[in-house]
């Protein structure tokens, strides 16, 4: 194949942005069916594409971009990689499929909007997904992600219709458990680059493509219509005016709004807002902003900027993902981070790990790398009492060891305890 | 340029996007209030005056809390240095030289010859200034579409005593939750535009009317051909036995050491321009200007391991 011949240049460029991550288990496919995104989208480089002549593409090895994981022939980390369409620009958290990095896993689905689970239909027997494929789609859930199942591999059991249906009903079987909704199912193969970007397999197939799906999938709801919370990151000073800058994370502001600055709640007048320091009518979430406010309020850094109804708590349930090789153990205290605030938290009891193999709850007095669990967790200083469900800005936070200063733990509030 | 940027074809436009990614790199460039020392990484390429456009955004009407850093290989182009000062001077931060020169002088860095690339000996010398200064956070215009070792970078990377970035102790990041903790004698390198294309840069460019060296624009330049690539010709690149010198309209798509930094051929005279051109680009900005990469696929990362940007 000539590569000067396959690769025109074409890339494309729209002000649509979605970001998703990939999951797979190991040998499902997953760097083949993203490196066969990249090829067909034609966004690949001539440099970056050099050695990708012949038959038999090696599409994963576009993925891999470390030395280790060439040597080993496995991918050890999150990597970010960039394409586009006519309509729409996409960001890939490409995360890797060995069940010991699922960590990363939960890193990559932090910072996206949908899901791509790629399973092998090959490796479905009589209905019963993989343990990997079950804890992808409950990390999924967990985050409140949407869902691609891409059922990769149709090619080798003939386009078979009744296979595509048994892993479509086995993957629902588990969405119910978990209680996912927003799930789209295609029949693709990876290697052979069909219903990827371009058509191509069966005829009982009319739906969208991969990308096409990618392209429609409803986003993450839209947060300017929730609660406004407007974290403070720091102070500024224009004169004798003081500034209040900090990213929207939900909601919407503008001048003369009825505001509650925390964590005392107190009442306050949005005076004016201001985006790369101008004056602007209306600010919404994910800007970055500093406001002022009529009122002289004691509102530091770590404080929010809340709609009238907000409320905090020093207590909350939680589902935990532990990140760190350090496990948890009763004595230990640790940093924990909501929005812009830091604070001290304790975990006082784990009410259960969920085993995600097979979605059991299991009772544990430890939390080891990779386990997910629900927790009951206190903050020394009152934290915005959202939940993940509803604010997932605010209702995220994370957990530092003091000591050694890793990121121990991945935090979604479930409940508030009063 | 600003009204014409505005009247660019609608496709073009992606204000939504860029908008979304320089709220992404202010809220970043904000987080950076929490260090004592941080200083911007600024040489006067384009990544690095979107950075410092950025910062001046995210701190408005404030000054940004951080110096800005050049390591000075002494191979810079002219026009590049005489931009850096001039921005320097125009937003009012101190700026902070060092060169590898001096590293040369004091015997931290040995150069196999006066011409060869000076590249991987900034390393050294940035290390060198960092402990002068007891920067904290070293603030970059690195992007992870740039590389492949890139695209595994974290946001707020964590660096050991010696600088080193270690792959496999990365740190986890979330919901842009950063963890900015670090211990004695370490510190973190932050890239605010890790998530942007040379694309979404050059759209920026041209939206925000940020200034940039002439050399990113058409020039008539003198250059070999050598290895499929175009050599600059200047006193410390001059051509090889055989090799004919053309004048060649050129613009550059980076601008980093001479000794291994080559233009392309290009007659875009404006940012508009070189965003068209960026768009049906067949080469990486890497693969076409850099020969320092080209070498082993994982030149990059075996010089990010060793402290290099």
């Amino acid at each position: 194949m000539d590569s000067a011949s396959y690769f025109p240049p074409a890339q494309n460029w729209s002000g649509e942005q979605v970001r998703f991550m990939t999951a797979g288990s190991v040998d499902d496919g997953k760097s083949t069916l993203i490196g066969r995104l990249l090829l067909d989208s034609k966004v690949l480089m001539l440099d970056q594409a050099a050695g990708l002549d012949g038959e038999d593409i090696d599409l994963a090895a576009l993925t891999d971009g470390l030395e280790a994981e060439r040597a080993q022939g496995i991918t050890i980390d999150v990597a970010y990689r960039y394409f586009a369409t006519p309509r729409t620009s996409f960001i890939i958290a490409d995360s890797p499929g060995h069940e010991q990095y699922t960590r990363n896993m939960v890193t990559a689905a932090s910072v996206s909007d949908v899901a791509v689970i790629v399973i092998d239909v090959a490796r479905v027997e009589q209905g019963q997904l993989k343990p990997q494929t079950r804890r992808h789609a409950a990390v999924a859930a967990l985050m409140g992600l949407n869902i691609i199942v891409a059922v990769n591999k149709m090619d080798l059991v003939g386009w078979s219709q009744a296979r595509f249906d048994e892993v479509r009903a086995a993957f629902n079987d588990v969405a119910g458990i978990l209680n996912i909704k927003n799930i789209a199912f295609v029949p693709v193969s990876a290697k052979r680059g069909e219903n990827i970007v371009n058509r191509g397999g069966p005829d009982w197939y009319n739906g969208p493509t991969l990308i096409e799906l990618l392209e429609d999938t409803p986003r993450k709801t839209s947060l300017a219509n929730a609660p406004l919370r407007l974290p403070v990151q720091l102070l500024l000073r224009d004169g004798d005016i003081r500034l209040y800058a900090g990213r929207i994370e939900s909601g919407a502001v503008k001048p003369g709004d009825k505001v509650r600055v925390g964590p005392g709640a107190f009442a306050a007048t949005v005076a004016q807002v201001r985006i790369g320091g101008a004056g602007v009518a209306y600010a919404e979430a994910g800007a970055s902003v500093a406001v002022e406010l009529a009122e002289d309020r004691d509102l530091a850094q770590g404080g929010v900027i809340a709609d009238n109804d907000v409320r905090y708590a020093r207590r909350v349930v939680a589902d935990l993902c532990w990140l760190d090789e350090n496990a948890w153990t009763p004595a230990r205290r640790y940093r924990l981070r909501q929005g812009a605030l830091e604070t001290q938290a304790l975990i006082e009891n784990v009410r259960f790990v969920r085993d995600v193999s097979n979605l059991d709850n299991v009772p544990a007095n430890e939390l080891k790398l990779n386990d997910i669990a629900s927790v009951q967790l206190a903050a020394r200083d009152p934290i915005l009492a959202d939940l993940f469900a509803e604010l997932p800005g605010t209702g995220a936070f994370v957990l530092f060891d003091p000591d050694t200063n890793q990121t121990a733990a991945a935090g979604m509030i479930r409940e508030i305890v009063q | 340029m600003s009204g014409e940027a505005l009247q660019a074809p609608a496709p073009l436009t992606a204000s939504a996007r860029l908008d979304r990614l320089e709220a992404e790199a202010v809220y970043i460039l904000r987080e950076l209030s929490f260090y004592k020392r941080p200083a911007l990484m600024f040489s006067g390429g384009k990544d690095s005056a979107v950075l410092l456009h950025l910062a001046m955004k995210a701190f408005a009407p404030s000054k940004p809390p951080f110096a800005l850093l050049h390591v000075d290989t002494g191979h810079n182009f002219p026009e590049v240095i005489a931009f850096r000062d001039k921005r320097a001077e125009e937003t009012g931060l101190k700026l902070i030289v060092r060169s590898v020169e001096d590293s040369i002088r004091r015997g931290s860095v040995r150069v196999a010859s006066e011409t060869a690339s000076r590249n991987g000996a900034q390393a050294v010398t940035l290390l060198e200034a960092q402990q002068e200064f007891e920067f904290d956070a070293l603030i970059g215009g690195a992007r992870r579409d740039e590389e492949k070792a890139r695209a595994k970078e974290r946001v707020f990377s964590h660096r050991d005593a010696f600088g080193a970035w270690r792959p496999r102790a990365q740190r986890p990041e979330l919901w842009g939750l950063y963890n900015r903790h670090i211990g004695v004698g370490e510190n973190m390198r932050v890239f605010p535009i890790s998530n942007w294309t040379e694309a979404d840069v050059w759209a920026y460019i041209a939206r925000e009317n940020i200034e940039l060296p002439e050399l990113y624009y058409t020039h008539d330049r003198d250059v070999v051909r050598r290895e499929g690539l175009l050599f600059p010709v200047t006193a410390i690149t001059p051509p090889q036995a055989g090799e004919s010198i053309e004048r060649v309209p050129v613009r550059f798509r980076t601008v980093g050491d001479i000794t291994c930094t080559c233009p392309v051929e290009s007659f875009a005279a404006n940012a508009e321009d070189v965003l068209l051109e960026t768009l049906t680009a067949s080469v990486s900005e890497r693969g076409a200007t850099r020969m320092d990469d080209r070498a082993n696929a994982a030149a990059m990362e075996r010089r990010k391991l060793e402290g290099y940007f």
